[in-house]
């Protein structure tokens, strides 16, 4: 109790700190810094979630059951990607007069990264079908806690108990 | 919100804590490599900071915007796995519940403002974001720190019960909770891949998503800010150009030839932008020291004041402090890759010194001032 009472007590004062030394701070202007705050906040609650979440669903509905775990790597990976790499795709910051700015053609790039992550994701699939095998979730027992680490299947298992 | 409105049997408090502990470690870094960065910038009285070794800021600075890039997935995880808690009804049950409510929504808020902000700067879009990114970047960092230091101590229990307790195996068909951390891992290392090459040299072929190539620029180095940008071009390309250096002793009013006329050394060293790229350039000059020497100053405690031709702007102007200022390896660099500087590398003369962020590097230097040690 003692530790989480320091924990939330200095986290408390370096809020506070933030708060007045960010409204001291000539360099700030603390209403722009509020509205991105807001900005970021609502943009991820109400319109990536949105999306994300239509998406999981989508790959729910249109992916076969087993092969829907390596469906949602793969998109997580491809989602990861594309908040990376729009800003540079996009170019806005770009300045006319420095080539050494975002010097790629960042568009074709993305495109090739995500084809090759479901260039990846479809090998897997195919290679779990020419095995005649689901890629994971084969009917496990629901603990782990009783098998032998031998005992366990590799990768896709559930992790290790008693951690 | 009803029951099963969010489907997925891979959320749960154990998933919630593995990536909540990850995404801590991964905070820890950024701010603790960030507030260096910042310190190093803006140091205070206690604050020192050596020359050597010469790759140290590259290093931890590189760290930073490396680790910040990885969080993203990390982040994105987290979210979602905490996101059906937004829905939690009632809303508030008390006092206490709705402070910790809040902390959480500054804490996200502040999470999100790092990690977008951090994606922006570095592709250098910065309409969106209406302050000073630099500002913005340093206090939110500890807005954030304070927040998650809170939402540790209120879920202590909760993490350390999660953790200890066996796992569940995932439902047939289903991504296994550990095909959920390793789809993060990978999204984390594909993004690292990606993107690393502009301060990694070796994996600057695989970095097609970085937002610099070491080797893209003027006489094969990236540029931040122009001549033309810096609005010196004319004043560094004048004939009449004079380098002015001042000190105990008075002063010197350096001209082209007479800096030539100096011993000439030689350094390979790094620009090591805080945007996160970096470039190692072979450049040759005159060193500080005996600039310093030339006016009076003690070479070997001197602090020295350096001036660009620019007329204003946030980095006119660097503090080199004594140990930068006496290291052999601190230059007023005339020459990369035995070619005179590019104007956008600085031309005339430009400062280079080892272990310091770029924004600190004056470029087209007009003003050299030798300050006695305090």
């Amino acid at each position: 109790m003692r530790v989480r009472s320091v924990l939330v007590a200095v986290g408390v004062l370096l809020m506070g700190y933030a708060v007045v030394g960010g409204s001291a701070d000539p360099d700030l202007k603390p209403a722009g810094v509020l509205l991105f705050l807001a900005g970021v906040l609502a943009g991820h609650d109400l319109v990536w979630m949105v999306v994300l979440l239509t998406g999981g669903a989508a790959v729910a509905r249109c992916v076969p059951g087993r092969h829907r775990p390596v469906a949602r790597a793969a998109a997580i990976s491809a989602a990861a990607l594309t908040v990376v790499a729009v800003p540079l795709v996009l170019g806005f910051g770009r300045p006319p007069d420095n080539p050494s700015v975002l010097p790629l053609p960042y568009g074709r790039n993305l495109a090739a990264v995500l084809l090759l992550v479901a260039g990846a994701a479809l090998a897997a699939g195919l290679a779990a079908d020419r095995r005649g095998r689901p890629a994971a979730g084969r009917g496990r027992g629901r603990s782990t806690a009783g098998r032998k680490r031998s005992e366990r299947p590799g990768g896709g298992g559930p992790p290790p108990a008693g951690r | 919100m009803r029951a099963g409105a969010f489907p997925s049997r891979l959320r749960s408090t154990r998933l919630t804590s593995q990536l909540g502990v990850a995404l801590g470690v991964a905070f820890a870094v950024c701010f603790l490599t960030g507030l260096l960065s910042h310190l190093i910038q803006d140091p205070p009285g206690w604050f020192w900071w050596p020359a050597r070794p010469v790759g140290l800021y590259r290093f931890t600075q590189g760290l930073h915007v490396a680790t910040g890039l990885a969080t993203v997935p990390l982040l994105g995880a987290k979210l979602w796995s905490a996101y059906p808690h937004l829905f939690a009804w009632p809303p508030v049950r008390s006092v206490a519940h709705a402070l910790e409510r809040a902390s959480v929504g500054v804490l996200v808020a502040a999470a999100l403002f790092q990690v977008v902000g951090g994606v922006l700067n570095v592709s250098r879009w910065y309409a969106p974001m209406p302050f000073f990114f630099t500002a913005g970047h340093y206090w939110v960092a500890w807005l954030a720190v304070g927040a998650l230091l809170v939402h540790i101590g209120v879920h202590l229990p909760t993490v350390r019960g999660a953790l200890a307790r066996p796992a569940a195996g995932p439902p047939p068909g289903r991504l296994s909770r550990r095909g959920l951390l390793g789809g993060v891992v990978a999204a984390a290392g594909l993004i690292t891949l990606t993107t690393v090459g502009q301060t990694v040299r070796p994996l600057s072929g695989l970095a097609v998503l970085a937002p610099r190539r070491p080797d893209v620029g003027p006489q094969g180095l990236p540029v931040n800010k122009t001549a033309d940008n810096a609005g010196v071009r004319a004043r560094a390309l004048d004939p009449s150009y004079r380098l002015a250096v001042v000190g105990p002793a008075g002063r010197a009013d350096l001209d082209l030839a007479a800096l030539h006329a100096f011993a000439q050394h030689t350094a390979d060293l790094p620009i090591a932008c805080v945007e996160g790229w970096s470039a190692t350039g072979r450049w040759t000059g005159v060193r500080l020291r005996d600039l310093v020497a030339l006016v009076g100053g003690d070479p070997d405690r001197a602090e020295v004041l350096v001036e660009s031709l620019e007329a204003a702007g946030r980095y006119r102007a660097s503090t080199v402090a004594p140990a930068h200022a006496r290291d052999p390896l601190t230059l007023i660099a005339l020459r990369l890759d035995g070619e005179p500087l590019h104007p956008d590398h600085g031309y005339p003369a430009r400062l280079i010194a080892p272990n310091r962020p770029g924004v600190l590097q004056t470029k087209w230097v007009a003003r050299i001032t030798v300050r006695e040690p305090r």
